[in-house]
């Protein structure tokens, strides 16, 4: 058997994304600097080292990063941003979809459930989430060729298992808990948003005082 | 004087509990319609004053006392009021350790002890409201401002609470111990209660604040965090839908790259097994067998994926087992066909002593006969021996056969 560290640097280095909800152990392992440290200095030698993202003292997010960038690595970063921003709206379009028909006032976030059955049963009962979900279906990424609600939302969430955004903790169940990768997701709107000047807060906030004049 | 005083609290207390029901119902919604109540009991709360109203024609509420004890006593989310008047209590202190000082000068040492007690309620009081103001603001705190439904609304409760803990804070600085300490003056008691008792209170109180101020700051910085994600992601579809051609820059192929997408690529291949490893033995065996116990339902499952063109062949020949019986009828026809003589079925099963019972032995010959090949059964003839049935028409009781060549 692995120790903790063994499999933190397997995980790290399989691309996965390291937060409470999808490995405690591991998580708890790297939020100890020694630790990290520990980590940091095995993957060097593979070019590699520990990213951390996050804001809260709960929140953060591990994950594997390059150590020096040649060029090589440029590439496959600016690749890895390009399908990132592709699968940014689609993503956008299901988190507002989630939220909405929830009725919270707060977008998934790490840790967060998400109850398929319920989910599905307000989207089946609103023709306007209907309507959502099926222009949110002919994304290339979730790609769903069914035509009833089941299929489609069905399609959706294994997707996005698949891609890492939600863990099935139990595979009887339909409770779906969302993953660090969403909280990543997040920064990555922030970031272009700062980084084009796009200001997305202001715009929201003035559209729904729009609204409410 | 206090005989009289308990009597009237106990009749307060006792018409509390006889009036149970439209006081908790009042509580809950608020205030009580005056139909919902008997003359006679309204106007006898009213006197008590556990019920009052607040403007003529309006509905009746319960006294803020009331209301108070009840908030305390059910630990309330509601219950928001923080009583942060330190300024009163500092100057009633002063006033009754003045009294107790001049009752003492005096030598009236039954007036003073009245005082001292009077003092020390009135201390233990102020003690007992902070820790209420913070155990009401950590319940708030502990369940995230739940009692309300929106982000924004919670916000806001937050930056009630805030204010509220900067007021309190604010009325503790106003505790000046050096001002007390000169109105206790040398004697012990009062030393006792103004300076060692309150500091204690107010030290442990003033620290319980920061920790409290610190978890709403935090929380309150997650609301927005939370409110700033929604933004974000609303604002996001709204600036595509604005703009449909809009296209996000290369900002991976800067010189400096940001540590957010410095994502490196998945560098682990699944390993293989090692069979050679003895101490891996007991695991690789353990999977062996999973895999056996999985072979044939995948097999069927490919068998069913990738199945060959069907093709329609000759069934493959089969024997019958011979039984008996059956052998004995072959021998029964082959007689027939031997003799060429007509035979009697059950005369043929008495001369070969067959064990067989007439009737299953003559069920057998028939089903041979009938069983037989059309081109053979050409050249047989079976005829049937027997009665009708005396009774009912149409029957017909078989005896016995007779089989000869046609």
């Amino acid at each position: 058997m692995l120790s903790t560290k063994g499999q933190v640097i397997e995980r790290l280095l399989g691309g996965a994304f390291i937060c409470r909800t999808t490995d405690e152990d591991g998580w708890r392992f790297l939020r100890i600097q020694a630790n990290r440290e520990q980590v940091d200095a095995y993957l060097g030698q593979l070019n590699r080292l520990v990213v951390t993202i996050g804001t809260g003292p709960d929140s953060e997010v591990f994950f594997c990063g390059y150590r020096a960038l040649g060029d090589a690595e440029r590439k496959i970063i600016s690749d890895q941003f390009r399908d990132i921003c592709q699968a940014l709206t689609p993503l956008v379009e299901w988190l507002v979809l989630v939220q909405d028909a929830a009725g919270q006032d707060a977008p998934l976030t790490e840790g967060m459930p998400v109850r398929l059955n319920e989910l599905q049963t307000v989207i089946e009962d609103t023709p306007a989430f209907r309507e959502q979900l099926s222009h949110l279906c002919r994304h290339s990424l979730f790609n769903s060729k069914s035509v009833d609600v089941d299929g489609q939302i069905k399609q959706i969430f294994t997707r996005l298992c698949k891609l890492g955004y939600l863990i099935r903790p139990n595979t009887e169940k339909q409770i779906y808990l969302a993953t660090g990768k969403l909280d990543y997701l997040y920064e990555v709107i922030r970031f272009i948003d700062d980084a084009e000047g796009l200001n997305l807060e202001d715009q929201a906030e003035s559209a729904v005082q729009g609204q409410l004049l | 004087m206090s005989d009289h005083l308990k009597e009237a609290g106990l009749r307060l207390l006792r018409g509390l509990a006889r009036h149970a029901e439209p006081i908790m119902d009042a509580y809950l919604s608020g205030s009580i319609a005056d139909q919902a109540l008997e003359p006679g009991v309204r106007e006898r709360l009213l006197k008590d004053g556990i019920l009052y109203r607040p403007e003529p024609g309006a509905d009746l509420h319960l006294r803020r006392a009331v209301r108070a004890l009840l908030e305390e006593a059910l630990r309330d989310d509601r219950n928001r009021r923080i009583d942060a008047n330190t300024g009163s209590a500092l100057a009633t202190f002063k006033t009754l350790a003045d009294h107790y000082k001049e009752a003492r000068h005096q030598g009236d040492y039954a007036a003073a002890e009245a005082y001292l007690g009077d003092l020390k309620e009135h201390v233990y009081a102020f003690g007992e409201t902070l820790s209420h103001g913070i155990r009401v603001l950590w319940s708030r705190i502990n369940n995230e401002f739940g009692y309300v439904g929106t982000l924004d609304a919670k916000i806001r409760e937050n930056e009630l609470a805030q204010s509220q803990v900067s007021e309190l804070l604010a009325g503790l600085e106003l505790v000046s111990f050096e001002m007390l300490a000169e109105t206790a003056g040398d004697l012990r008691e009062l030393r006792h209660l103004l300076v060692t008792n309150l500091q204690r209170t107010i030290g442990s109180c003033a620290q319980e604040l920061s920790i409290v101020q610190g978890r709403l700051l935090e929380l309150l910085g997650r609301f927005r965090e939370i409110r700033g994600r929604t933004r974000l992601i609303k604002g996001w579809l709204l600036h595509l839908s604005q703009h449909p051609e809009y296209q996000v820059g290369s900002h991976a192929a800067g010189s400096t790259i940001p540590a957010l997408l410095n994502r490196a690529d998945p560098a682990l291949a699944p390993a293989s097994l090692s069979l050679h490893d003895p101490t891996q033995e007991a695991e690789l065996l353990a999977l062996l067998a999973q895999v056996r116990s999985q072979h044939p339902r995948e097999s069927r499952v490919q068998a069913l994926a990738d199945a060959p063109v069907l093709t329609l062949t000759v069934p493959d020949d089969f024997e019958v087992r011979s039984s008996a019986i059956r052998a004995a009828v072959d021998a029964y026809f082959c007689e027939v066909i031997d003799s060429g003589e007509p035979l009697s079925a059950l005369e043929y099963r008495d001369r070969q002593s067959l064990s067989n019972d007439a009737e299953s032995w003559l069920y057998q010959v028939l089903g041979g006969y009938e069983g037989l090949p059309e081109e053979q059964k050409r050249y047989f003839e079976l005829e049937t021996i027997g009665e009708v049935h005396p009774l009912f028409s149409g029957n017909f009781i078989i005896r016995d056969l007779r089989l000869c060549l046609a």
